[in-house]
């Protein structure tokens, strides 16, 4: 007995397909990317997609302190500042999704986004 | 008659179906888990001389972030005695004369000071900015004073000459030259400020935030998970990011007071900025950090501060009074969790030992 089937083998694949693609797109981003927000006093300066990057780049940020920052594929620091604790040259450099470097006397700040899992939600100390 | 003989679909596509059904289910576990991504706003602001860093959960949470900055602002106004016409920089200045009228929120956070005090013997002191400012941790001009100064000030710090009225939101200090520092509590505070704000503000689901070291939650994670949050390692020196544990908790605050913060070295000793009420001299019990979560930012942070100057087994008794929960680190390594943190706190950098209560 032989009956036509409701969906064909190309349309199981299609939908499969689709499927698929769906939980990629849904996974991706997150698992893979890792995003470092550049603000100054919660006002956004810069976003820089570290996992695209094929090289370091050098962001000049000026104001006051000539704060520098230094990018790289998977990670970001401040390279330099004028500031007098230095405090932000040495927190040295960011690499996982939750981590943050601060300049105070130049309000800058630097958190590392994204990357599903592993990161934590804050930092105590 | 049997019901399989009923069944309309050939067994092959019956099966495509359950698997399709269950790559639907998986998909939309997908998105309930890191969907809510989405709804999810970032934001770092600089105040009190920390950063405040807020991830602010559903519709309305930028608006509620901006809210909540700004408490924390309008909070440093009212507490820092740095600030002129702030509320500890007039009583401050009224030391020894009148009372001084403050906004309620002011004599509420003296009356927790005066509480934490009480109970913690002196170890938390709120008058303690004679002694503060001479050291002056942080500041341009900190150094080792003089032991005879360290002398002279020392007389000027007691707890029991600050009298707060909560009825009437004043306060006053009974002696010229006394002063209150509410260093130790601000970063709590704000956190409190900040989860009153998300709550004012309304649309928010949910959200977490760190003012310096202290951290406060707002209602739960909307994935469901506990809000974990990272103990820094006391012994990673200038690597912020380095985690000596993880604690999972599902509300409350969490405030951490290590000696490696606001430290300077001179003559070859290295002198940490949390300043034993009773000798004038940075505490020495024994402890590198002591973390502590309960319900109230400023509590956690006057707890802290109480436990490391009171050390690990009056610190934690302490504690046990108030249901918090606490991580401890001493010189050795050793880690001691207490209180509700058994359970919830994951040791997870190498070079430390968990260490059983004595």
């Amino acid at each position: 007995m032989k009956r036509p089937a409701l969906l064909g083998r190309a349309d199981l694949a299609l939908i499969l397909l689709a499927l698929g693609a769906a939980a990629v797109w849904l996974l991706w981003p997150r698992a893979d990317a890792c995003t470092a927000v550049v603000e100054q006093d919660g006002v956004e300066l810069a976003r820089v997609d570290l996992s695209s990057l094929a090289e370091e780049e050098v962001l000049n940020l000026g104001g006051p302190y000539r704060v520098r920052l230094r990018a790289g594929p998977g990670f970001i620091e401040f390279l330099s500042s004028d500031c007098p604790d230095q405090v932000c040259v040495r927190t040295g450099r960011l690499t996982r999704a939750g981590e943050t470097a601060v300049c105070l006397p130049a309000r800058i700040s630097v958190r590392l986004e994204g990357g599903a899992g592993g990161g934590t939600d804050a930092v105590t100390g | 008659m049997p019901c399989a003989k009923k069944s309309p679909l050939p067994k092959a596509v019956f099966v495509c179906g359950a698997v399709l059904a269950a790559l639907v289910a998986v998909l939309v576990w997908l998105w309930s888990s890191y969907g809510y991504r989405a709804r999810q706003y970032a934001c770092t602001n600089v105040a009190m001389g920390a950063y405040v860093q807020q991830t602010v959960y559903g519709g309305g949470a930028e608006e509620a972030a901006a809210q909540a900055a700004r408490a924390v602002g309008d909070l440093e106004e009212r507490i820092s005695w740095r600030i002129e016409g702030s509320d500890i920089q007039r009583l401050n200045a009224d030391a020894g004369s009148v009372w001084t009228e403050v906004e309620e929120e002011t004599a509420s956070l003296l009356a927790l000071c005066l509480e934490v005090a009480e109970r913690s013997g002196g170890a938390f002191d709120p008058t303690v900015l004679p002694l503060s400012a001479l050291w002056d941790f942080g500041g341009e001009n900190q150094h080792v004073p003089a032991p005879e100064q360290i002398e002279t000030f020392l007389q000027e710090i007691d707890y029991r000459d600050l009298r707060v009225d909560t009825g009437e939101s004043s306060a006053s200090l009974k002696y010229h030259g006394m002063g209150v520092d509410l260093g130790a509590v601000g970063k709590g505070a704000a956190c409190d400020a900040a989860v009153a704000a998300y709550e004012e503000a309304g649309g928010v689901e949910a959200a977490i935030l760190s003012v310096g070291g202290s951290v406060g939650t707002y209602r739960q994670k909307p994935d469901g998970s506990p809000w974990s949050v990272a103990v820094r390692d006391p012994g990673s020196g200038d690597d912020k990011n380095a985690a000596l544990g993880v604690l999972e908790m599902d509300a409350g605050f969490v405030s951490t007071s290590g000696s490696y913060e606001k430290a300077f070295t001179e003559g070859g000793v290295t002198y940490h900025h949390l300043l034993d009420p009773k000798t004038g001299y940075p505490a020495e019990s024994g402890l590198v950090s002591v973390t502590v979560w309960c319900e109230s930012g400023a509590l956690s942070d006057a707890l802290s501060t109480a436990c490391f100057v009171l050390g690990l087994e009056d610190g934690a008794a302490l504690l046990e009074e108030y249901g918090a929960g606490g991580v401890w680190v001493d010189a050795e390594g050793g880690v001691t969790v207490t209180g509700r943190a058994v359970g919830a706190f994951t040791l997870t950098a190498d070079g430390y030992t968990l260490e059983e209560r004595p």
